[in-house]
């Protein structure tokens, strides 16, 4: 027993550590550093379209890196590959299992994924020979649900599960390629750098992780949310990782600076996030709650700039141009906002 | 099937997300579950969906093992039957409330407070400023005439810009204006909402616009429920 007290007091003393050394590197804080910046003023989105199709309650959904192409995945069993200019549905995939989590799209535009209650992630191929859209990986091995999927190219792709871990696949084989053990809890959701050298994982234990991708190590944990953490994204400039939680905040941390810059939170919101999508230029937030709103942020400021209030769930994703992307259940609907 | 409760905070489940899938897969569990199922197992599924919060360890994961052994091949049947119970209890969930049957004139500015404040949370209240003689008002009153009858949970309501008691603020190049409120929360801020239509507009004109911002959608959900019964291919 003694040994346990002296490791447990080792580990307190470099988290004392790592807290002194993050205060040490404070010289401000976000809202002084923003202090003069004008203010954005009221935000009030506008449906442009309205994606139907599906029967049942849309679950997740991803847009093409042309942001004209878009799917979804809906407790219907389907995999709807959407033309969001036109509307058009361009392929319909039947899935096997209907509690699909999410959903992605390769960047390269060939390929498309899903997964969900299976424990498996399912890679479909949009571009076979024949036309038809056919299963063209299983990735099973995970031992809990696969709560969210990104590819990184046509060969590989991360999977985060409530098994606790993220795991790197290779496609092709079907192998993979490395796991990424580490959190405490459900890894609720994952989010690729723009440059696709890291990837950050939200979880059930409260803490965000960064993961060197070649490495397959953690670089750094971000703490401070009261709750578990559902969604998460990168700021677009890659430098700086904003996150979703449970506790009706969400947060935004600096990679470099090793801490927390700031916290979007309102004593009126008591549910919480559970998805999120910064606009493109990086000066609002969408962050989707459990009561159905979408509400707005100005990141510079933190204040609320904007509601919008959609009666269903919505998992967000950063749409064409400075859009960013809603999506709706029950009603079947995706709509896709503009502005800003 | 257990009515479901505004508040809904018997569980503090999610809606949304992976949380959500595992919320409904769970519902539909319990619900499918016929009476030869023996009562143990049927306990069983009704404890794990309530997860106790004493139970430190339970609390990061959010599925427990006996659950991801009950996830099999799924009745079609019950899935479909599943789903519509879903989308009608969204339905009901949404036009529960109290209705409303024409457009209510408010007095005073502490009328407008007070509907603003005072009303139903799930209540959509729409607030059309207006003042005699200014152009597109009249219109405007009567198209809100038409919709108030044809979206009875929404409280349509008008005030005379001088009643306000903040004339000075309305003047007649920004009226008529459309204030949109739900739960005390400023929606939809419309000042000069005319610029927007023709010189001649109509009810369906202002319900399009109001659907554009996504606040008066809830006449479509009829329609949406009747597809479910089409043959399952997405054409």
């Amino acid at each position: 027993m003694g040994e346990m007290e002296q490791l447990r007091k080792e580990a307190e003393s470099l988290k004392d550590q790592i807290t002194a050394a993050r205060k040490a590197v404070q010289d401000s804080t976000l809202q002084e550093a923003a202090a003069g910046i004008t203010v954005v003023g009221r935000i009030q989105m506008k449906t442009r379209k309205t994606l139907r199709g599906h029967l049942a309650k849309i679950y997740a959904m991803h847009w093409s890196t042309d942001s004209k192409l878009c799917v979804s995945a809906s407790q219907d069993g389907k995999l709807i590959v959407w033309d969001s200019v036109t509307t058009n549905k361009v392929n319909a995939i039947p899935l096997k299992s209907s509690w699909v989590m999410t959903c992605a799209y390769a960047p390269s535009g060939n390929l498309v994924a899903c997964g969900g209650l299976d424990n498996m992630c399912s890679i479909y191929n949009l571009k076979g020979k024949d036309g038809n859209v056919k299963v063209m990986r299983e990735l099973a091995a995970h031992t809990g649900y696969l709560s969210c999927c990104r590819f990184i190219s046509d060969t590989e792709i991360i999977t985060s599960s409530g098994d606790c871990t993220c795991i790197l696949w290779d496609i092709e084989t079907g192998t993979q390629k490395t796991v990424f053990a580490g959190h405490q809890g459900d890894c609720m959701s994952l989010a690729v750098a723009p440059d696709f050298k890291f990837f950050i994982s939200g979880a059930c234990d409260f803490t965000a992780k960064l993961w060197d991708i070649r490495e397959g190590t953690c670089r750094q944990t971000f703490g401070g949310h009261e709750s578990d953490v559902n969604a998460i994204g990168f700021f677009p400039n890659g430098n700086a990782v904003i996150t979703g939680s449970d506790d009706a905040t969400c947060k935004l941390f600096d990679l470099r600076a090793d801490q927390e810059l700031i916290t979007y939170q309102d004593s009126s919101i008591m549910c919480g996030v559970t998805s999120l999508a910064p606009s493109m230029s990086g000066r609002l937030l969408l962050a989707g709650y459990d009561d159905f709103n979408v509400n707005i942020w100005d990141m510079l400021k933190a204040e609320r700039v904007g509601k919008y209030m959609w009666k269903l769930y919505i998992p967000l994703e950063n749409g064409r141009k400075v859009d960013p992307a809603e999506d709706s259940e029950g009603s079947s609907r995706v709509a896709v906002g503009t502005e800003h | 099937m257990s009515s479901v409760n505004q508040e809904e905070e018997e569980l503090p489940a999610n809606h949304t997300g992976p949380k959500g899938v595992i919320n409904d897969w769970r519902r539909y569990k319990l619900d499918s579950v016929d009476q030869t199922v023996p009562q143990k197992k049927r306990e069983l599924l009704r404890q794990m969906s309530n997860p106790r919060d004493d139970d430190k360890e339970r609390q990061n994961r959010k599925m427990s093992a006996q659950e991801y052994e009950l996830i099999q091949e799924e009745d079609e049947r019950c899935l479909k039957r599943y789903r519509k119970q879903c989308m009608q209890e969204m339905h009901e969930r949404l036009s529960f409330g109290p209705k409303f049957e024409c457009v209510h004139e408010l007095e005073s500015g502490e009328a407008f407070l007070e509907v603003i404040e005072k009303e139903h949370r799930l209540t959509l209240v729409v607030v059309h400023i207006y003042q005699h003689g200014v152009k597109g008002c009249e219109q405007m009153n009567s198209c809100l005439d038409c919709l108030a009858a044809e979206y009875p949970t929404v409280k349509f309501c008008r005030i005379d810009a001088v009643a306000t008691g903040a004339a000075e603020r309305f003047s007649s190049e920004v009226l008529p204006t459309l204030l949109v409120y739900k739960a005390g929360e400023l929606l939809g801020n419309f000042l000069a909402i005319t610029k927007h239509f023709n010189e001649e507009f109509f009810a369906t004109d202002v319900e399009g616009f109001l659907n554009e911002y996504g606040l008066l959608s809830e006449k479509e959900f009829s329609a949406c429920a009747d597809d479910e019964d089409d043959a399952g291919e997405v054409e």
